[in-house]
């Protein structure tokens, strides 16, 4: 099972704070003990909501586009991993030992991620064949 | 420039852990998502189960504390999200914008971090971090 670890930001993150060395190297350990691990697939930081950002808003035909920065640090996301488990217990474990990404109170939330064969019926031979056929070209293209 | 695009489905921070997106939601994302893929912009994509399912890690004192979803006091959690590889800010808004996304939902675009942002010193401290991100790869 993949799941999708969310580290959300801080007001010192969307303030635009670069981690410190120390954490950098922490985080670069257990970045290298996932990996070792079979774990890790990616990993990626994003730039605080001030730099590069937008929300769209869709409403019927009509997109509305909002500039960021945003308030409300705290509901933001500030990187991601996803990771391939055995269980959401594995998950856990794996997110307690994560040396805390900030240097304040910070909250990491752990997904599950749909797989094709969690949509049953509903996903039709088409729908799933081209689905398919769409990942396979992605993962070719990252090689 | 890689950006992510955050899909922020409002009334998914209660949904049921079996809630589903109906049949011909997921076609008309298809169809979306082969438009992504044809224009060479699109790196990976996800969608994730409901929070219901899932489980929040805090650190309030340097030590972990887990609390189980759903999380009531939450406004907003994600639904998925794609990784795109795009030339501008504007780009990445432009595709945003042709989403068949529901009234309910937002997309949130953000600008992905590259080594290449930071200091020499933290650039020395992240060294391996490339071969670890697959999604960087096409990118770098």
């Amino acid at each position: 099972m993949r799941f999708m670890i969310i580290v959300k930001a801080t007001p010192e993150s969307e303030a635009g704070a670069m981690p410190k060395q120390e954490l950098l190297a922490a985080m670069g350990k257990f970045n290298e003990e996932l990996v070792a691990a079979g774990i890790m697939l990616a990993g990626e930081g994003l730039q605080p909501s001030s730099k590069g950002s937008a929300r769209v808003h869709f409403k019927g035909d009509k997109r509305t586009v909002v500039d960021g920065p945003f308030a409300e640090a705290k509901e933001l996301v500030a990187g991601f991993w996803i990771w391939q488990c055995k269980s959401f217990e594995e998950a856990l474990e794996w997110v307690k030992r994560c040396p805390n990404p900030h240097d304040e109170e910070g909250e990491i939330e752990i997904r599950q991620i749909f797989e094709l064969d969690d949509f049953g019926s509903e996903l039709t031979p088409e729908l799933r064949a081209s689905e398919e056929r769409l990942r396979t070209e992605l993962e070719s293209r990252q090689r | 420039m890689r950006f992510m695009m955050l899909m922020i489905p409002k009334g998914y921070e209660s949904a049921a852990p079996d809630a589903m997106p109906s049949a011909e939601a997921v076609a008309a994302m298809m169809k979306y998502n082969e438009s992504l893929k044809k224009a060479g912009v699109l790196l990976a994509l996800d969608g994730l189960h409901p929070p219901s399912t899932g489980a929040r890690v805090t650190f309030p004192d340097g030590k972990p504390q887990v609390t189980d979803g759903p999380f009531s006091e939450v406004k907003e959690v994600l639904g998925g999200y794609w990784m795109i590889q795009v030339r501008s800010r504007e780009e990445a808004i432009e595709w945003a914008k042709r989403c068949p996304a529901s009234p309910n939902e937002i997309i949130e675009i953000r600008q992905v971090q590259e080594l290449a942002d930071f200091p020499p010193d933290v650039r020395k401290a992240a060294a391996g971090l490339t071969e670890m991100q697959p999604h960087a790869r096409k990118a770098s």
